[in-house]
Parts: C-alpha cells; sequence; structure tokens
C-alpha cells in the first residue's frame, strides 16, 4: 500500500483489514481504541473509513418494497397450496 | 392483515407454524416477503422466476414447519433466506457462471487501492449523498459479481445479522465477514464510476 504509516500502534493496511469490523461494532474495545487513534492521526485513514462506512449507511436505504401484484399472487398461491 | 401477532418474534411465530397455526404463518410472509423477494430477484432471470422462488420459499416453510419429524427451525431469517437462494439457484442463475480467474483474489491492499484509499475525492461527503440516490447504488451492485452482491445485499440491504447471512450463504461466519468486506470495497470502487 502506498503511503502506508503506523499511527496509534497500527499500520494503514490494519486499518484498511479491520474495516467491516470496526462499522460493524464488532472489534473489541482495545482494537476499537487503536483504530481510532490511528484515524485521528491519518488523513488517507480518516478519509477513506468514513467513505465506507457512509456507503454501507447508504445501502441499507435502498430496499424498494415488493409489489402489490406480487404479494397478491403470493397469497393466492398459498392459499391454493396450502389449503 | 390484522395487528394480532406482529409482536411476537420469528421464534415464537415458528412454534406457532408448528402447530399449524396458519395466521401465525401469514404474519412471517407479511414481514419477510418483501426483502426475500428483492433478494431473489437480484439472483433470478426474470421476475416470473424470482415469484415463483418467493412461493416455493414460504410453501417450504410451512411444510417444514408444519411437519412432526423435523427437527425445528431456529433462526426463521437465515433459513427463509436460505431455502429462497437456493430455490432462485434452481431456476437458473441471472448470468453465467464468472469466467475462472487465473490471477487469484485480489488481495485487500489492491482492492482498497480500486476502492480509492488514499484519493482525495473518496470521502464521506460523497458517499453520504448515495443515501439518496437509490439507482446509483443499484447499478453499481448490478455489476458486482454475484458472490459479492448477495452477501452485501443480505447483511447491508437486508439487515440480516452476521449470523443469518453466514446461515442463508452456508458460510462460516469469518468467510462471511471476509466476503463481505471485499463486497463492500468492490461496491466503493464501482461507485467511483457511478456519481451520487
Ligand atoms: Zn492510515
Amino acid at each position: 500500500m502506498k503511503n502506508d504509516r503506523q499511527e496509534g500502534g497500527l499500520w494503514c493496511h490494519e486499518v484498511l483489514a479491520d474495516l467491516a469490523d470496526y462499522v460493524d461494532g464488532e472489534l473489541d474495545d482495545a482494537r476499537r481504541a487503536q483504530v481510532e487513534a490511528h484515524v485521528a492521526a491519518c488523513d488517507n485513514c480518516a478519509r477513506f473509513g468514513g467513505a465506507y462506512g457512509e456507503m454501507v449507511a447508504s445501502v441499507s436505504r435502498a430496499a424498494p418494497d415488493v409489489p402489490d401484484q406480487v404479494a397478491d399472487r403470493l397469497r393466492r398461491a398459498l392459499d391454493e397450496q396450502l389449503g | 392483515m390484522s395487528g394480532e401477532g406482529q409482536e411476537l418474534t420469528d421464534e415464537t411465530l415458528l412454534e406457532r407454524v408448528a402447530a399449524r397455526d396458519r395466521h401465525a404463518f401469514d404474519v412471517l410472509v407479511a414481514r419477510h416477503q418483501a426483502s426475500l423477494f428483492r433478494f431473489v430477484r437480484g439472483l433470478c432471470r426474470s421476475e416470473a422466476d424470482a415469484e415463483d422462488s418467493l412461493q416455493e420459499t414460504f410453501v417450504t416453510l410451512w411444510r417444514r414447519g408444519t411437519r412432526d419429524d423435523a427437527a425445528p427451525i431456529e433462526h426463521a431469517r437465515g433459513y427463509l433466506f436460505q431455502v429462497a437462494r437456493h430455490a432462485a439457484f434452481r431456476r437458473g442463475r441471472r448470468r453465467a457462471a464468472e469466467p475462472a480467474t487465473f490471477e487469484g483474489e485480489r488481495t485487500l491492499a489492491q482492492l482498497g487501492a480500486e476502492a480509492g484509499w488514499g484519493q482525495a475525492e473518496v470521502n464521506p461527503e460523497r458517499y453520504a449523498q448515495y443515501r439518496e440516490s437509490a439507482d446509483a447504488l443499484a447499478r453499481a451492485l448490478a455489476r458486482l459479481r454475484e458472490d459479492e452482491r448477495e452477501v452485501l445485499v443480505l447483511r447491508d440491504v437486508e439487515g440480516l445479522s452476521g449470523d443469518e447471512t453466514a446461515e442463508a450463504l452456508g458460510l462460516s461466519r469469518a468467510a462471511m465477514k471476509s466476503r463481505l468486506h471485499r463486497a463492500r470495497l468492490r461496491l466503493m470502487a464501482e461507485l467511483r464510476e457511478v456519481a451520487p
């Protein structure tokens, strides 16, 4: 990784590897604190980590509802097949 | 759908389904039909195949749930998505399988670089704009490989837990997490080509 640097006891490539667990709240407290110390001192990881988190949050809103006709046909099919 | 039963957990509803409670079953259908339909729609070649897969999923749930000799279903959502995925695959994939790559899987550092690590234009402000831009996200999602798209759709679009996602895909939790992270980086890379 170009410009890989060590801050807060972690290298950028280690922060990159931990991003998913960070965003999903699955890091233990000590590791989480290290990631946050790194990000506070590293512009590249702050920008990239922030973008990653925003993207994950955006994706969760991209869910359209089921069309009414599909729901109606499902109900009829279930009534037929299950009695 | 009348309001009764809405507050019950999936697991409680499943216990009632085991006692052939059709109303409990209908609550499960109403609760999960939209996310299951979106999921199979992304896997199937046609809307008709997606609808058939959706119907088959719930029929399977009822038959399995009411069988006296079957082991109980522990996690309804993980189970439902697993059944839906198999139903969709039996009807044929949306695209031919990806050609084998001989260069091997890309490293995380490579994926990070392609996603724009270190580039000024990859910043939180830009990516926050996709919140209002479902079309751009859908276009970028459609450009992912199937194995990338399905883990991302289950976990991030439909909001399944890590365990449910792993169960639906038949993966260990560690394998699911690795695939999810790589898929998110791939989506970031695709979004660089799609304006918010
Ligand atoms: Zn860094």
